[in-house]
């Protein structure tokens, strides 16, 4: 177990690893700091204003190789950057990463946690709904509405949500935050309504061919014909064997708690991690969006090694050698 | 399936049915609402460049001069100052400005002021800051756009040229504080402070110089706040952090969702209301026409500015949620921007509905002009080309159709383009008519044929005559105006293909000099048609010097007509020259002028006081707000549409319960 | 290259492709059966997809006509062709109207456009029917480039194990660790913009998955009684891949090839959003509603069309696919022969 667990985070940070050398690649090699200068800077900005700009970033460094400081070169500056979390300044507006990122972080958990809190209730109860009354209208009503659901872009989703919600029906605004307790709820009701809408389908139908899947095997059968109640059979049974598979697709979703809904936060105008990461999209703030990927691949890699452990406690059959 | 879903919408609905985006308890204060479509990238007045950093820093900082608010042609105030200089010549080619400061003018407290000595919390603007200003212009560490055109004043690029070598030379000079760095840096000739005013003189007569007074980067800043401010130790930047003299300062500032002004309790015009300073207070006259719409009265003549107490800005990056707020009552001006809202100002008149909820509307013509260029480096489409090269862009120039152009994409607003100065310009003329900037297919046929590409055909290949038209916005919306614009080429046969890049290729491309077409505009910083001529002055060439002339439009008789007009008065002589300028143009195209914008604004029936500008103005203090009004009318247009959710619930209801039933029978 | 030279090209892989296919279906009883099967359970859906298929491939087959002494410079699809010469109008127009939605002057084509017209005075219908072309594009391109390398590197990983295995791990799991979303952007804002970029992005942010699928199915088979037997009589590695395993793969390449469809099609239209889209895609025309829901009163048909045709086809795309894993499903599958 303990050995597993050791290999398992052996392969984490070689993940790691990989990624922030793809990220330097992507970053640096391929894009000239200078341009990020003059972005950063605007067209007018005189040359020693571009070069102070450099010096100040770090950008002026040898990117791979420097012989006489081995360690004073780009590649260097960036894994010991991003190892120890100390992240600089925007490329766009000079303010510092780590800030931005503890002023993001409150507004993109008000959104995606209670959306996290209501979707996976609501998409495993109306899994077991559907697969309670499986091989009935009921059922067959619930599949094809989770594929319809599922078909619709995002973007529509959110585009009607805020025509029919907001501008005709006027039940919430349009768009907008604020962290002030009296007045966010009515904020997070539009996107948390809309996130969930598109995320319902596809867990719906997921979920419910775990149940189903599980309700045909065997000590399912043994039990039912035993006398055991529908009911029964589906929360004593049914449920708790089949949390493994539903961990995997909540383990998965972890890192977005935290890096936020791009396209929400955008739309709504939250401004979480995920307006940050759209606007260093827009603005070409690479030291920004070099940070957020890194970030949401870490918590990725940590959240697989977490879903591993939890396997071994979740089910105790599972025996990771 | 939607029983969760209307669970979970009636809970939410129950506490958060209302789509009012601010808390009950400000409805009735004398709040300004407006919306801001772009973060500012900074508040550092040196630095900023761009209307989005100018609307927050107009209004906490103040500069010497200001713009009369209502009167046009744009007229200078004093600001800062007492009176607005006179040029004194010194003889020698040479020209003074004495700019009297006022006495007892206090910066908003702030704690920056400690740096200056324990407990301070406040301090009065003297000369210095104001030299200190200006010093920054010229210090390459804080990159200020428009050191070029300060370096007209003596000495001052040597400044920073000292400056950097100083710090270059010697470690323990660039650890000094900033302003003993400034202090050790030695005087500049031209900035003295004699007799508690400042002298500003001019190597060469520039009098444009004033307008450049009336913009934020001659606002005073405190030397204690660009020390304090420094980033380290959980401070904020200077470029995030507002210290001024103006009527309001920062409450709050998280410019990616809010921002807040509110009214500067130390603002001088609070303090010395017996001055009557006139940037402080209501102008008494306008230009015709003002008194009926209600800006010039007995009843606000003189009136200590400002009016509201607080500001709130909020971030809005998508149109849709601007123009559904303001027709909700919850902003009470908003810009039209770009495309959106046609209907309700089609054909700059109001849509009976809004003209019926007390909506007003009012368009400006911007100080601004909208063009494709040529890059005249170039051997197809630029000078080397010659007479083809000539003929090809008076071919192309002809087949666009700007009227069309704002029609599709403005909706009108607009008017277009004849020569590159917009109307409110001195030079500009309303009967000018640009035979180029017409649309005649016919001529254009023949002048491509006589330029050597009969039906836009290129002899040399045998195919059409191909153009890159290059741009660094990748946008939809961008998208769809290029395309209208090569299949106006391609009716003449051309092909012009769009080459869309980053925003950073785009530039490196223009910097080397290897565009071809281009699409840009240009807004005035000062109502001066030296602003927009010298875009076309070659040592502004962009592949050269670095230069705003993107065009690389380099013309010895075009330089030699713009050295003759740029410093003069605006008299007939002047009007002559440029008249030779616009002559010279029309027939060299370096430029396709398109359009110069109209900016439509709406505002609400309970906001007063609101006159458009193209110029950076600090308008807010001039606005004033009727709270009760917007508070009823906020309710009445706000009454939520309840049925639908109890049709939902309804028909959820009648769709499970049949299936309850039937299993209930059936298994049980 | 140009886009229609690429575009000819494109539909003429297509058509071979599906050649091969079709001729290798009729030849296989299996997948004979399997096809009948899918049609049966879901006719319409089928004929839907088949429909848009069609669709595409009339607007990928594109030539210029250069009129004698003019150089013709746009290039006309066979769908192009479908729709009259010059057939638009100066602005809006809303469906079948026969006056301009702004400012009521007649039109030119008056209660001729179905769905309308866009800011451009483009026929709406003809956009919305042009965005098929783009989706297929987006899918078939992306699937091209993804699922042979995906094979090559999955097979290879699967079946030879050891330091190989390790690397493609190491590979996948790096790229799948990072959000696919930023990735994407973030590699198009390297690799430049067009459609072939786009569709090698999403090629990098797929062939994670076809990989997974053929890696662990390949590990699965390689233990297999009749491989091992191979094995064991001498057959080379190559040939036992070439015979044994990559045949038993392609059911499995299919399923994820329909499911992934749809996730490429819907991800075109985010990247859209972003603005490093495909030029005439459904997500462009969806994202232009963002201007026209803010006019008043607003311009609802360019994005009801272009979303309904996004929503049908990702739709009849889910339904087959649904179809496609019950009845290519390895559970309910008979060994192959």
């Amino acid at each position: 177990m303990l050995a597993y667990l050791l290999r398992r985070s052996v392969w984490g940070a070689a993940t790691v690893l990989g990624v922030l050398l793809f990220l330097f690649a992507l970053f640096f090699l391929v894009t000239a700091p200078q341009d990020i200068a003059r972005r950063a800077l605007g067209e007018k900005a005189p040359p020693e204003a571009i070069a102070q700009w450099l010096t100040n970033h770090g950008y002026d460094k040898p990117a791979v190789w420097n012989a006489e400081h081995p360690l004073d070169t780009r590649l260097a500056e960036h894994f010991r950057r991003m190892l120890t979390f100390d992240f600089g300044r925007s490329d766009a507006d000079d303010v510092s990463i780590a800030q931005r990122l503890r002023e993001g972080v409150g507004p993109s958990l008000s959104v995606t946690l209670p959306l996290f809190a209501l979707g996976l209730p609501l998409a495993l109860s109306l899994a077991l709904l559907v697969a309670f009354f499986r091989e009935t209208y009921i059922d067959r009503a619930g599949v094809v509405f989770c594929v319809l659901a599922m078909s619709v872009s995002v973007l529509v989703y959110i585009l009607g949500g805020q025509f029919l919600l907001g501008k005709l029906l006027r039940w919430f605004p349009i768009s907008g935050f604020d962290p002030d307790p009296s007045v966010l709820l009515r904020f997070l009701a539009l996107p948390v309504l809309v996130g969930l809408m598109s995320h319902v389908g596809a867990d719906v139908r997921f979920y419910r061919a775990v149940f189903l899947e599980e309700s045909g095997r065997d000590y399912v059968r043994t039990a039912r014909a035993k006398g055991a109640g529908d009911a029964r059979v589906m929360a004593r049974h049914v449920l708790p064997n089949a949390l493994i598979p539903v961990l995997t697709n909540v383990v998965v979703e972890i890192p977005f708690l935290f890096t936020g809904s791009i396209l929400l936060e955008s739309f709504f105008g939250i401004p979480g991690l995920g307006s940050i990461t759209v606007d260093a999209i827009q603005s070409n703030d690479f030291a920004t969006l070099r940070v957020m990927v890194y970030l949401g691949a870490l918590l990725f890699i940590a959240g697989q090694v977490l879903t591993d452990v939890a396997y071994t406690i979740v089910d105790p059959r599972v025996r990771l050698g | 399936m939607k029983r969760a879903l209307c669970a979970a919408l009636l809970a939410v609905g129950g506490v958060a049915c209302t789509n009012d985006p601010y808390p009950s308890s400000e409805a009735r204060e004398r709040v300004l609402y407006v919306p801001y479509a772009q973060a500012p990238k900074t508040l550092d007045p040196q630095v900023a460049y761009s209307v989005y950093d100018h609307e927050v820093i107009a209004n906490v900082y103040e500069t010497p001069l200001e713009y009369h608010y209502l009167k046009r042609p744009y007229e200078l105030i004093p600001g800062l100052v007492t009176a607005v200089p006179e040029a004194r010549p010194l003889g020698d080619g040479r020209v003074a400005y004495t700019f009297h400061l006022r006495q007892g003018v206090p910066f908003a407290s702030d704690p920056s002021f400690e740096v200056g000595g324990a407990g301070r919390t406040q301090r009065e603007l003297v000369v210095a800051d104001l030299i200190f200003a200006l010093q920054r212009i010229a210090d390459p560490k804080v990159g200020s756009p428009v050191l070029v055109t300060f370096s007209k004043i003596v000495g001052l690029a040597d400044f920073g040229k000292r400056l950097a070598k100083l710090r270059d030379d010697d470690p323990a000079f660039a650890a000094l504080r900033i302003d003993e760095q400034y202090e050790r840096a030695g005087p500049i000739e031209g900035l003295q402070e004699i007799d508690g005013a400042l002298v500003v003189t001019l190597g060469a007569p520039y009098p444009q110089i004033l307008y450049w007074f009336a913009m934020p980067f001659t606002a005073p800043v405190p030397w204690e706040a660009v020390v304090y401010y420094d980033g380290e130790g959980g401070r904020d930047l200077f470029g995030e952090h507002a210290v001024g003299t103006g009527p309001f300062r920062i409450a709050h500032y998280q410019k990616r969702s809010r921002i807040v002004l509110e009214r500067n309790p130390d603002w001088y015009g609070a303090e010395h209301p017996e001055w009557r300073a006139p940037a402080a207070t209501y102008p008494s006259e306008g230009e015709a026409g003002d008194a009926e719409k209600g800006l010039v009265a007995p009843a606000l003549a003189g009136r200590a500015l400002p009016f509201v107490d607080r500001v709130e800005m909020r971030f809005e990056k998508e149109s849709i949620p601007v123009f559904t707020k303001f027709l909700q009552g919850y902003y009470d001006r908003s810009r039209i921007p770009k495309e959106s809202f046609d209907k309700a100002a089609a054909g700059g008149v109001l849509s009976p509905e809004m003209a019926s909820l007390g909506i007003q509307l009012e368009r400006t013509v911007t100080l601004g002009t909208y063009y494709i260029g040529f890059n005249m480096v170039d051997p197809v489409v630029g000078t080397a080309a010659g007479e083809r090269g000539r003929k090809l862009r008076q071919a192309m120039s002809l087949a666009i159709d700007a009227d069309e152009f704002l029609r599709v994409f403005l909706n009108g607003r607009g008017i277009p383009a004849q020569s590159p100065l917009p109307p409110g310009i001195f030079g500009f003329e309303e009967s000018y008519r640009n035979p180029f900037r017409s649309v005649d297919l016919e001529r254009a046929r023949t002048l491509l044929a006589e330029a050597g590409y009969p039906n836009g055909v290129d002899p040399a290949t045998g195919r059409a005559l191909h153009i890159s038209f290059d741009t660094g916005d990748t946008s939809v919306q961008a998208g769809l105006r290029y395309h209208f614009l090569i299949e106006s080429w391609r009716r003449l046969g051309l092909d012009v293909e769009v080459a869309a890049t980053s925003y950073n290729q785009f530039q490196d491309k223009v910097r080397r000099g290897a565009h071809q077409l281009y699409f840009w505009g240009w807004v005035a910083d000062y109502p001066d048609p030296e602003n927009f001529l010298f875009l076309l002055w070659s040592p502004m060439g962009q592949t050269q010097s670095g230069g705003p002339n993107s065009s690389n439009f380099a013309d010895p008789r075009f330089d030699a007509l713009f050295d003759a007009m740029k410093d003069r008065p605006n008299d007939a002589a002047r009007l002559d020259t440029i008249r030779a300028m616009r002559a010279l143009l029309e027939v060299e195209r370096p430029w396709i002028e398109l359009f110069h914008p109209e900016d439509y604004a709406l505002t609400q029936g309970w906001l007063h006081n609101v006159k458009a500008t193209g110029l950076t103005v600090p308008v807010w203090k001039y606005y004033d707000v009727d709270a009760a009004t917007r508070a009823r009318d906020r309710i009445a247009w706000n009454q939520p549409v309840r049925w639908p959710a109890f049709a939902l619930a309804g028909a959820f209801v009648l769709l499970i319960v049949p299936g309850v039933a039937t299993y209930l029978r059936e298994r049980l | 290259m140009e886009g229609h030279v690429l575009g000819n090209l494109f539909a003429a892989a297509l058509i071979g492709l599906a050649l091969v296919a079709a001729w290798r279906v009729r030849r296989s009883a299996f997948w004979r059966e399997r096809c009948a099967e899918i049609m049966r359970r879901r006719p319409i859906a089928t004929v839907v997809v088949a429909l848009y298929l069609g669709v595409a491939l009339l607007d990928s087959v594109a030539w210029r006509d250069a009129q004698p002494g003019e150089a013709s410079v746009e290039a006309r699809s066979l769908l192009d062709r479908a729709f009259p010469t010059d057939f638009r109008e100066r602005s809006y127009s809303a469906p079948l109207a026969s006056v301009e939605f702004y400012g009521g002057e007649p039109l030119a084509h008056p209660r001729r456009h179905l769905l309308g017209t866009d800011i451009l005075g483009r026929d709406v219908l003809h956009l919305a029917l042009g965005g098929a072309r783009v989706a297929l594009l987006i899918g078939g391109l992306t699937s091209l480039i993804a699922i042979p390398l995906a094979i090559l590197l999955g097979l290879a990983a699967g079946y030879f194990g050891g330091r190989i295995d390790d690397l493609v791990f190491f590979v996948l799991s790096t790229l799948a660790s990072m959000p696919s979303i930023l990735l994407l952007v973030a590699l198009i804002m390297v690799l430049g913009r067009g459609p072939v970029q786009v569709c090698l992005a999403l090629a990098v942010t797929s062939w994670v998955n076809f990989c997974r699928v053929v890696r662990g199915e390949t590990l699965k088979l390689r233990e297999l009684d009749y491989v091992s037997a191979a094995r064991a009589l001498g057959v080379s590695e190559l040939r036992i891949v070439w015979r044994h395993v990559l045949p038993n793969l392609s059911h499995l390449v299919v399923i994820t090839f329909v499911l992934t469809f749809s996730q490429l099609v819907l991800s075109e239209a985010i990247l859209s959003w972003l603005g490093v889209g495909i030029d005439g895609s459904w997500g462009q025309m969806i994202d232009q509603a963002r201007d026209e829901l803010a006019r008043d009163p607003i311009i609802a048909w360019n994005l009801v069309a272009a979303s309904t045709a996004l929503f049908a086809l990702i739709l009849a795309v889910n339904r087959v696919g649904d179809a496609v894993r019950d009845v290519l499903d390895p559970r309910t599958l008979r060994e192959p022969t």
